[in-house]
């Protein structure tokens, strides 16, 4: 059985080819300098250089987590290049026309659609690509609505005092490691805000791409709904196929004002190595949310790629009646590692917060749920609910489960309930006596245990996350 | 090396232990002094500070106590070998005739010196377990229960440790090792208590067991000392082929309370079920690790435990499950359920699972949480107080358990004890415990 599994889950990674793109990138190497020039290429206001610097000060002071159940070579900052853009993005290309035709290509072979098609008129796109936003879609159309939806390098000039009042307001700069290093040399990302009371009149989007060698990918998102307002945000990202692995430390920081709701998903698939474990991406991403009164979070994400993730998208449920949510499937394959989860910081009173997340581990990957339930003391009526389920494929791989759950509030109540399993040979027998091939049957076994989290998928997504998630598993049964 | 590990170590100088056991003194005192202290930051001491420790400065040994410490502990009654230390020290005249097979470590001849060398310090593994390596270095005295092949302990081994609070702050150490060989069945409880006073000692506490083939032990641990004792103990067992391990503890009193209890899954087969009961009140701490290491292939392990957490009290659970590559077959499971009492309270929990095997079944679970508001209704439209339906149901939440153990005579032991401490001794209560 593990043969064939093994046979089935050697499949060609489609996003991993590199489009020759001329582009200016930094020398390896990390210093005040760097900084310094990614703010002057930027042609940053003093106050961002500031703040630029003072993370950077703040993360030489700091040292490198090494709680996660993850296992990586140390890596060397000093070789990594912190700034790459494709030179004919110097020019800034006022419209799509004026864009490099190969950049363009770039995207329409990954199914990207950057032209303001009629077809796909539901989704408009914001596309980074190494550390420039390339172009952003529908832009008009959403400003007649009063949604501000730009790279957020533009935003700095534009909306500075928006800027201001929000940028690291949920992740600060000394949050943690990878967060600091991000605040000091991010490089572009979206910035999206909803006016009050208006609801988004389409799916916005970023897709990130990783295209340069040897260089890192920071990018910051920031998204503001404002009172009464509601968004839907959905996040793609894809690298070529390199022996090298590349490193992603992103900031998402989403505020939520009084009685809004944000639905931030993710497709995560990032080059994952070979089937040997070499290459693939070092994900380490910072995600949080806060929530102000009646307002809501939540948080999809499908992860199927990167070698190393680590990631935890969390909420911080600050207003009364505010609810926080997590949906999670989290597949790892060959030699990837996994280590990612959620906090639910109960603030307020009858805050509320639902988990659900799904592992599936195969071939001699590791992944691990790792989450954090805090009821603090004035969180009268508190409510959690946590579900994590590990699905084993192969006898090499591992799954765990690292629940935190701390409660200082008598009327809360947690329940958290986790449980491992394999897809059993009784539901391959049933499903292939009833006609199914056995790669057909796991499939369908396996996109049944995760429906819960699909389901909360944009439409859009949950098509190309089923899809993904077969890819990643293919023969992984026999 | 901090100054508390310091003077804990110079402690051991004033011991007159026997030769044989200066390697394993040694081994423990080199652990011990290159460990470094654990804070915050360590995972396995997050929640509890053990600055209460450090404030022990000038630390020296327990002293006699007289008689009226030992009545003031009120017994479990057993038919049974009953053994009474008292700040660490043996007390022979309170203290049953020892029957064969229960050995002293000051008294072990040869043969019996060469088992303990053989087992001693080595079901436990005092790199992980901080204070394993003290219990190591602190060797003098103990407990050897050895069980030989296809015997069965007449009577259950019953240990009365108990504390008595000294003019200034004392230390004890407690060690026990249970050697069961293949097909053979004991049953062994550890009792610590203390007199009614409030307490200022230091108990460092390790057992060490070896459940062979086949064999069969039933242990209970129960923890019931009296305020602000500082205590942290382990349990270690190592189960081979078919072995069984039966657990019950239950904690209650102290500043400080730190239970490991490690069970190693080492032969096929094997089996272990452990209950557990906690209920700090008042500004008690409370902290049970529990770790069970599945290493080979068909064993079973169940562990359940609750906690009702009051007043300023703290409570720390955290339940890992370790499943090797090698465990195919494994069946696990562990539920940790909580009540949460008071607004000062405070509760942490953390159930683990680690797994490297595909074919396991295994689950977890854990929640936190207040009386049932309909059961409390229910009650109350029988004619039943608001306050006696409240300690009702608390009871009944911990007299689950209860009511599982085998040992009768330790369920009457606990009932009313526990029965006092949720209904204030009412009647209601009383009916209901004694079904």
């Amino acid at each position: 059985m593990t043969e064939q599994v093994e046979s089935l889950i050697k499949k060609d990674y489609a996003a991993g080819f590199h489009s020759a793109i001329e582009s200016e990138t930094l020398p390896p190497g990390l210093n005040e300098d760097v900084v310094r020039f990614i703010s002057a290429k930027k042609e940053e206001p003093e106050w961002l250089l500031d703040w630029r610097l003072k993370a950077f000060r703040a993360w030489q002071e700091m040292e490198e987590p090494t709680w996660a159940h993850v296992h990586y070579p140390e890596i060397d900052f000093q070789t990594i290049s912190f700034y790459s853009a494709p030179k004919s993005m110097d020019s800034k290309p006022k419209s799509l026309d004026e864009v490099d035709p190969e950049l363009l290509a770039t995207y329409e072979k990954l199914g990207i659609p950057l032209h303001e098609q009629e077809m796909l008129a539901g989704v408009a796109v914001d596309a980074v690509f190494d550390s420039v936003s390339v172009v952003t879609t529908f832009r008009e159309k959403l400003y007649e609505a009063g949604v501000i939806f730009c790279p957020i390098s533009e935003a700095v000039h534009k909306y500075p005092d928006l800027l201001k009042k929000y940028l690291g307001s949920v992740v600060p700069q000394k949050d943690n490691y990878y967060a600091a290093l991000n605040s000091a040399v991010f490089s572009d990302g979206s910035f999206v805000y909803i006016p009050k009371g208006v609801r988004c009149p389409m799916e916005l989007s970023t897709y990130f791409r990783i295209n340069e060698m040897n260089t890192g990918q920071f990018e910051r998102t920031l998204i503001v709904a404002d009172e009464g307002s509601y968004v839907s945000y959905l996040e793609g990202c894809t690298a070529p196929m390199r022996d090298e692995n590349q490193l992603h430390a992103a900031v998402v920081e989403l505020v939520a004002l009084d009685d809004a709701q944000i639905k931030y998903s993710t497709v995560q698939n990032w080059y994952p190595g070979n089937a040997e474990g070499k290459g693939g991406i070092y994900n380490f991403v910072t995600k949080r949310g806060i929530a102000h009164t009646n307002a809501k979070i939540s948080w999809t994400q499908v992860e199927t790629g990167s070698a190393v993730t680590w990631k935890y998208p969390s909420c911080i449920l600050k207003g009364d009646n505010s609810v926080g949510e997590f949906y999670s499937v989290a597949l790892t394959n060959n030699f990837q590692q996994a280590d990612t989860g959620t906090k639910m910081i109960h603030l307020g009173k009858n805050t509320r917060s639902t988990i659900i997340a799904k592992g599936i581990s195969a071939g001699r990957s590791d992944s691990a749920y790792r989450g954090l339930v805090r009821i603090n003391p004035g969180a009268e009526g508190a409510r959690n609910y946590t579900q994590c389920d590990s699905l084993l494929i192969g006898d090499r791989c591992g799954a765990h489960t690292f629940p935190y759950i701390e409660s200082k509030n008598p009327t809360g109540v947690v329940e958290h309930e986790a449980t491992t399993s394999k897809v059993s040979d009784d539901q391959l027998f049933l499903c292939q006596q009833r006609g199914l091939d056995a790669e057909k049957a796991v499939s369908m076994i396996v996109n049944g245990f995760c429906r819960e989290v699909f389901k909360e998928l944009p439409m859009e997504f949950a098509v190309e996350a089923g899809k993904l998630l077969e890819v990643s598993l293919e023969g992984s049964v026999g | 090396m901090t100054d508390f590990q310091q003077s804990a170590l110079q402690l051991a100088d004033k011991q007159q232990a026997a030769a044989w056991l200066q390697p394993l003194r040694e081994q423990g005192a080199s652990k011990w002094s290159a460990a470094s202290w654990p804070g915050r930051k360590t995972e396995a001491w997050k929640y509890i500070s053990l600055a209460p420790l450090q404030q022990q400065n000038e630390l020296r040994w327990g002293g006699e106590a007289d008689d009226s410490a030992i009545d003031a502990v009120e017994q479990v009654e057993l038919d049974a070998t009953c053994l009474v230390f008292v700040n660490g020290r043996f007390n022979a005249a309170r203290s049953s005739s020892l029957p064969a097979g229960v050995i002293r470590f000051v008294d072990a001849d040869a043969a019996q010196q060469d088992m303990i060398q053989q087992h001693l310090g080595q079901v436990v593994d005092s790199e992980r377990h901080l204070f394993a390596a003290l219990s190591n270095a602190w060797i003098e005295d103990g407990i050897l229960l050895h069980v030989a092949r296809n015997q069965k302990l007449e009577k259950p081994l019953y240990i009365l440790n108990v504390a008595t609070p000294e003019a200034s702050a004392a230390v004890a150490s407690q060690r026990l090792l249970v050697v069961l060989e293949e097909g053979s069945e004991a049953e062994v409880i550890e009792h610590f208590a203390s007199d009614a006073r409030e307490q200022n000692g230091f108990v460092n506490s390790l057992t060490e067991v070896v459940v062979g083939a086949n064999a069969r032990l039933q242990h209970y641990r129960i923890n019931l000392e009296e305020e602000n004792l500082l205590h942290v103990g382990g349990v270690h067992v190592d189960l081979h082929r078919d072995a069984r391990f039966h657990g019950f503890t239950l904690a209650q009193g102290s500043r400080l309370k730190r239970i490991d209890y490690q069970l190693n899954m080492r032969g096929e087969g094997a089996h272990m079920d452990l209950n557990g009961v906690y209920l700090p009140r008042n500004k008690q701490v409370i902290d049970y690790h529990t770790n069970v290491e599945h290493c080979v292939p068909h064993c079973t392990s169940n562990e359940v435990f609750r906690g009702i957490i009051g007043d300023s009290a703290k409570a720390v659970f955290n339940g890992r499950i370790h499943i090797h590559p090698k465990a195919q077959k494994t069946l696990a499971e562990l539920s940790n359920k909580n009540l949460l009492t008071s607004r000062t309270a405070e509760i942490n929990t953390k159930p683990e699972l680690e797994i490297y095997a595909d074919d396991v079944r295994c689950a977890h679970g854990a929640t936190i949480a207040q009386l049932d508001e309909t059961s409390l209704f229910y009650l109350q439209s029988r004619g039943i107080s608001a306050a006696d339906a409240t300690s009702m149901l608390s009871f009944g939440f911990i007299n689950e358990l209860l009511n599982q153990v085998p040992e009768q005579a330790i369920q009457d032991y606990l009932r009313p004890r526990l029965a006092s401490l949720f209904g204030k001794g009412d009647e209601a209560l009383g009916r209901l415990s004694y079904e």
